[in-house]
């Protein structure tokens, strides 16, 4: 038993690789020799993490994955438990319907990061994802608990459908973010466009948000301005095309 | 034993065991978080009569709350397991739910016992109410016209110790006064302690049932009241004519005995004759602080 298990990203994929066998939960009862036997999909053809990743320790719940992994989608599926970190970019589909655990990318997230499986009713149902860079489209769509954070940019329909949760945003939003909204909350600390289905409130200092960002400082060591902790936000309800019980909390300064 | 001259009693005070819950109350300012608690500990003096014993433990500053706000820190204590959350949720209900600005979190996050306050006031939101997790805790977001009021889903509960206590036997009833005010200052912050009765000090120790009335269930500690010396069978010598007294509950025995230590050694002072305890015999609480091991 280690510490940690570690992945090197030691060959580059030349395809897409889909890697959803990796969740920190599921390392934690295996030895490094079953987790890089552990199958995954290179280019719609059946591989083992093995033959890209070098491994390092074993039977851990907390996971190091080092290397750029912008061509590797699926990371943290279905994740339940533990912690997984990512030294680099990631693919499309970052703890896709995971449901407890926390992750931690240092760099930008493909599509879907947090969302549903296709098909599939809810995305997240538990657990936080930290992505200190940028993320694709439909980042949190469908989630239904848990926490995304993303420092950087959002990409289109950011949350869309969400049923539940909570979506922090620091940069600024794509277009559609927050749409189809049934219950949850998106917090924008930079630009966001608010859907036309989407009804103003009110200009508060919601206590919830002051608590949240206090917590993503300490916990997740994320840069959050006083500011933006003890400031005003623009309460939006919406989406009331939907149950219009979630909102769009946008920052408007302290 | 003698501290300062005031004899110490070869005694002992005997407490109980309690169920307690510790509540951090923050607010725009700490004059509105005080306010806030200082309603919520009202008519909380004694089990006897107010069926909860509770006080302000001790004011905390922005960065020891969980929302960065300046607050207090609040221990609520009842005899039994369930008359712990009934008389927290009627309480925060109506002092802290209706306080500007509050917010109300779980003091003790660590007991495995759990309270459902915040579940069960998260109705008044009439179902507009809205829940958020965050660092693993459950809060509840209750709309109001002032904006939202937070709360923690559910406080933690522990078996704590109420009833600690010291008798200050005095030449007057002025030197009786200082010495509790004394007390009270040194014994004032002191973590896991709270004194629940009015500034600290109670004139009126009480003894458990009547002599006269048998629907009373505690009645005046006559063999302590200097006015009766020469009608009851008294405990007070000739030149006492004043006692106060000072009870104490808390999280722990420990933190009891601190703040005993320090409150005691601080009434030690001029017009002060004897210091002493009230106990039952032992008999009845399981807590026993002998004054002289803990000055000593």
């Amino acid at each position: 038993m280690s510490d940690a298990v570690t992945l090197t990203l030691a060959t580059q994929p030349t395809h897409t690789l889909v890697a959803d066998c990796i969740a920190a939960d599921r390392f934690a009862g295996l030895g490094a020799t079953a987790i890089a036997a552990l199958p995954v999909v290179h280019g719609g053809r059946p591989a083992t993490l093995g033959e890209f990743f070098r491994v390092r320790g074993e039977r851990a719940s907390v996971v190091r994955i080092e290397g750029d992994c912008t061509r590797i989608d699926g990371i943290g599926t279905g994740m339940v438990e533990g912690e997984l970190m990512i030294d680099g970019s990631v693919g499309r589909d970052l703890g896709l319907a995971m449901s407890g655990g926390r992750i931690d990318v240092r760099g930008n997230a493909g599509a879907n990061a947090g969302g549903a499986p296709a098909g599939a009713a809810r995305g997240m149902t538990g657990g936080e994802i930290v992505v200190r860079g940028s993320v694709g489209d439909e980042a949190g769509a469908r989630m239904r608990r848990g926490l995304l954070v993303v420092t950087g940019d959002g990409g289109r329909g950011m949350g869309k459908g969400m049923i539940a949760g909570t979506v922090v945003l620091f940069g600024n939003a794509g277009p559609g973010t927050g749409r189809f909204l049934k219950r949850g909350s998106i917090v924008a600390l930079g630009e966001v466009e608010r859907p036309a289905t989407f009804r103003y409130a009110c200009t508060y200092r919601p206590p919830h948000v002051a608590l949240l960002l206090r917590y993503l400082g300490s916990r997740c060591r994320l840069d959050v301005a006083a500011a933006q902790v003890t400031g005003r936000y623009e309460r939006y309800s919406g989406d009331l095309a939907e149950l219009g019980k979630g909102e769009l909390l946008r920052w408007v300064g302290a | 034993m003698k501290i300062n001259g005031v004899a110490i009693e070869d005694t002992f005070a005997e407490a109980f065991t309690m169920r307690v819950a510790r509540l951090l109350i923050t607010g725009q300012t700490l004059g509105w978080a005080k306010e806030a608690a200082v309603k919520l500990t009202g008519f909380a003096t004694s089990v006897i009569g107010c069926k909860c014993e509770a006080g302000i433990e001790r004011e905390l500053p922005d960065g020891e709350t969980p929302d960065g706000r300046p607050g207090v820190s609040v221990l609520f204590l009842t005899m039994d397991k369930a008359s712990l959350p009934e008389q927290l949720i009627v309480r925060v209900g109506q002092t802290v739910l209706t306080c500007p600005t509050t917010a109300c979190f779980d003091g003790l996050p660590d007991a495995p016992d759990r309270l459902p306050v915040g579940k069960a006031l998260r109705v008044f939101g009439d179902g507009f109410q809205a829940s958020k997790v965050i660092g693993g805790k459950r809060y509840w977001r209750i709309p109001v016209m002032e904006g939202e009021f937070l709360i923690e889903e559910t406080f933690g509960m522990l078996k704590g110790v109420g009833g600690g206590n010291f008798l200050i036997l005095a030449r007057d009833a002025d030197a009786a006064l200082a010495a509790a005010e004394a007390a009270v200052a040194a014994m004032t912050g002191a973590p896991g302690v709270i004194l629940p009765f009015p500034g600290g000090v109670v004139r009126s120790g009480s003894k458990v049932g009547s002599k006269r009335y048998s629907n009373m269930i505690a009645t005046t500690n006559d063999a302590f009241d200097p006015t009766l010396k020469a009608v009851t069978q008294s405990q007070l010598p000739e030149v006492v004519n004043s006692v106060l007294e000072i009870v104490l509950d808390g999280t722990d025995g420990p933190s009891i005995e601190a703040a005993m230590r320090a409150g005691i050694r601080a009434a030690c002072r001029p017009g002060v004759l004897t210091i002493t305890a009230g106990n039952y015999g032992g008999k009845l609480g399981p807590h026993h602080f002998y004054l002289r091991k803990i000055l000593g």
